[in-house]
């Protein structure tokens, strides 16, 4: 049996009239890589922000490799609540990559690195810098360690919060669009990282616009529209399905702008 | 016509006076941070009833001139029974009104951060207590030197309405030898040199520090400059 | 002793009529220091060294100093010096119309590169004088930018009323002292003043949001 990453389980968030998150499922095994796309305010937002008991949701739980999140649900049903320090304690096994990555700008590009490491997951110090250069050597900056981040490209800034989330040992990596923020040359850098990643075996849902990756590197695609996940699948079968009336739509709009966007085969062959 | 004796022979006096206020206003400085600390949080907070009570206590303290609170204070502890000399009130009030202007400033710095750096920290698992620690209060600390001086500023200015209630601080001392010299002219004039004496060398020195605070972070953008505070920045309560 | 809230009441009528008092000071003192505010601007805005020099020590001892010192200065040092007496009530709008001019003058400044060069240049282009450039251009939008900072100056002076009863002005802090005196019980009276002042500054703080809020539509 392949071993879980990352479940939702029946994830509802209100926001007065309306349902921000409406029944979500999904499990998501060890080393998929999923995307998930959907227009925008459909809910991707606080998905991730619940997935992360950022923002608790009215119901629902949330499932970290064997652990929940937020909340416990016990073998016999019962519910409970967990504490605060509980729920900083199994945080970190999801690592978050934010769109506006968020680094903080006080700490040098290690220190940004080691401090969780440090704080959170109580390692000494010295093996905190091991695994930072490491990572960041893995991530080609080790030569920008003693940098500020507000002395890097954007492009770097982004590898930095990626090896500061990696180095919490996470079960699976979110990624909230990961190239909207960037200039559009650097597009290609990080989608060629994220299919490395992909190629490495790391699980990962990505949050994306780009649905070239989402089509081409992802194993599963899933849609998001008002609060539902309302397609799940294989890339192509959902790209090319006419079950649901929205995600036709969409993909018909996108093959609208991208003749070749349904057929990817056919450009290669021209 | 100015009589340079009236000053002179009373200079120990308005030395002393002096002395008295920056003590107070040192006092006033340390419970005034410690509760704006406190108040910040409670402003911050998710809790509603914590958020009113700290909104409540900021809108009360900046809505009221600082004479009244002063003598709310003075008349209103001994009437619950609590009397202490009239020093240990003025202090009291001091502080009382300086932690609502700190309390604001603080405030004002935290949500001038990004929201992301609270929450990125929170993601990764950092308590809310680390998160403060090693996240926000680094951040805020340069930002808020140029507020929290001139609100101090402020207060050494506002400790001189302590003289009503006879805390013998510089404007009491001025009054104590205006009483005994009739020369209001001379001693007022002496009094506000001195007060202005305080407060350049106060705006000097803390704009020497933020310098210094700036250079240890060359990441951080700062607003230095000692030409500022040449020409004292007082803030307004 | 107990806290007695119908004492507080009963002081109340004498201490808001007293608070009028610091009411009619306050928009005295407001009107004069935004005509000495906008006339320091003016002057300053002229770039004569060594008048602009002259205002900005005087700025510094303004801002230095405590506004009750300034008070005493004109009260009791006045006198002394030139002979020229002025009457409490006199003396302490003087001094805070004094105070308040300068720390308008710097709210102006501040806000002035604010305004859109280009306005100004225009309107010379036209042949606009100056004077009528500062009257018809530049001042009417720089007010309606300041409004917010003109508001909160606005609470400072009314807090600064209450100094005055220092000087014997009878306004609402003193009416309360002598009512407690009178009683031989202070607390309960200078609650009641306490309670004016702050009704007449969250009264201004709102007034002057529901202003923001109207430029701000206007504005769009």
């Amino acid at each position: 049996m392949t071993q879980t990453a990352l479940e939702a389980i029946n994830l509802i968030r209100r926001f007065g009239e309306t349902r921000a998150l409406d029944e979500v499922y999904f499990t998501i095994p060890k080393g998929q890589v999923v995307s998930l796309v959907g227009p925008s305010g459909c809910g991707k937002s606080t998905l991730l922000r619940t997935l992360l008991w950022l923002e608790p949701p009215d119901d629902g739980f949330v499932k970290v490799g064997d652990r929940y999140l937020g909340k416990d649900l016990s073998p016999e049903g019962l519910v409970r609540r967990q504490s605060g320090r509980e729920i900083d304690r199994i945080r970190p096994r999801i690592g978050m990559v934010y769109q506006s990555l968020n680094l903080w700008p006080h700490l040098t590009v290690e220190q940004n690195v080691t401090r969780p490491q440090i704080r959170v997951a109580r390692r000494r110090p010295e093996d905190a810098r091991d695994k930072a250069q490491a990572l960041l050597d893995r991530l080609q900056i080790a030569q920008l360690s003693d940098r500020y981040p507000g002395e890097i490209s954007g492009g770097q800034k982004q590898r930095v919060a990626i090896a500061r989330a990696l180095a919490m040992d996470p079960e699976i990596m979110l990624f909230d669009e990961p190239t909207s923020a960037l200039d559009p040359e650097l597009v290609g850098e990080v989608l060629s990282l994220l299919r490395e990643f992909a190629d490495g075996g790391m699980t990962m849902m990505v949050v994306t616009h780009e649905l070239a990756f989402a089509r081409d590197v992802a194993s599963r695609l899933m849609f998001m529209d008002h609060g539902r996940i309302v397609a799940d699948g294989d890339p192509n079968t959902v790209i090319s399905s006419r079950k649901n009336a929205r995600v036709a739509e969409f993909f018909d709009r996108v093959q609208a702008f991208h003749p070749d966007f349904r057929n990817p085969h056919q450009r290669r062959q021209r | 016509m100015l009589d340079p004796t009236v000053i002179t022979e009373n200079l120990p006096l308005f030395l002393e006076g002096a002395l008295m206020t920056l003590r107070v206003t040192a006092i006033a400085f340390v419970v005034g941070m410690t509760i704006g600390g406190i108040a910040s949080v409670a402003i911050l907070s998710s809790i509603a009833p914590l958020r009113w009570l700290a909104a409540a206590y900021v809108a009360v303290m900046r809505g009221t001139p600082f004479i009244v609170l002063l003598f709310l204070i003075h008349y209103g502890l001994p009437a619950m029974g609590v009397r202490l000399p009239a020093l240990v009130n003025g202090t009291v009030a001091l502080s009382l009104f300086a932690g609502a202007y700190y309390t604001e400033i603080i405030r004002a710095c935290v949500k001038a951060l990004p929201k992301g750096q609270w929450e990125s920290a929170r993601a990764i698992g950092m308590s809310p207590v680390a998160a403060a620690r090693d996240i926000i209060i680094p951040q805020i600390l340069g930002p808020m030197v140029p507020p929290v001086v001139n609100c101090t500023m402020t207060m050494i200015k506002e400790s001189s309405v302590l003289s009503t209630i006879t805390v013998a601080e510089l404007t009491f001392a001025g009054l104590v030898v205006q009483g005994e010299t009739f020369a209001p002219f001379e001693v007022f004039i002496t009094v506000a040199l001195i007060y202005w004496a305080i407060t350049a060398a106060f705006a000097f020195g803390a704009a020497l520090f933020e310098r210094r605070l700036a250079g240890a972070n060359r990441n951080r953008l700062m607003t230095p400059l000692v030409a500022r505070y040449l020409l004292l920045d007082g803030g307004r309560t | 002793m107990k806290f007695d809230f119908d004492y507080v009441l009963s002081s109340l009528p004498r201490v808001s009529d007293a608070a009028m008092v610091n009411l009619r000071i306050a928009i005295l003192a407001f009107c004069l220091a935004l005509i000495g505010g906008t006339a320091l601007t003016l002057v300053r805005s002229l770039k004569i060294a060594p008048l602009n020099g002259l205002i900005a020590v005087c700025l510094s001892f303004i801002r230095g100093t405590p506004i009750l010192i300034q008070i005493f200065l004109i009260y009791y040092g006045l006198p002394a010096a030139t002979g020229l007496r002025l009457p409490p009530e006199i003396a302490g709008i003087t001094a805070i119309a004094l105070n308040s001019s300068f720390f308008i003058s710097e709210i102006m400044r501040g806000s002035l590169p604010e305004i859109d060069g280009g306005q100004i240049e225009a309107s010379t282009a036209l042949g606009l004088s100056p004077g009528v450039i500062w009257r018809k251009v530049i001042l009417p939008q720089l007010f309606r930018r300041i409004s917010p900072m003109l508001i909160n100056e606005g609470t400072v002076i009314v807090k600064g009323t209450a100094l005055l009863s220092v000087i014997t002005v009878v306004e609402a802090l003193r009416v309360s002292q002598q009512i407690g005196a009178a009683k031989f019980r202070p607390f309960e009276p200078i609650l009641a003043a306490a309670a004016m002042f702050l009704i007449i500054n969250l009264a201004l703080t709102a007034g002057g949001l529901l202003l923001e809020r109207r430029f701000a539509r206007e504005g769009r």
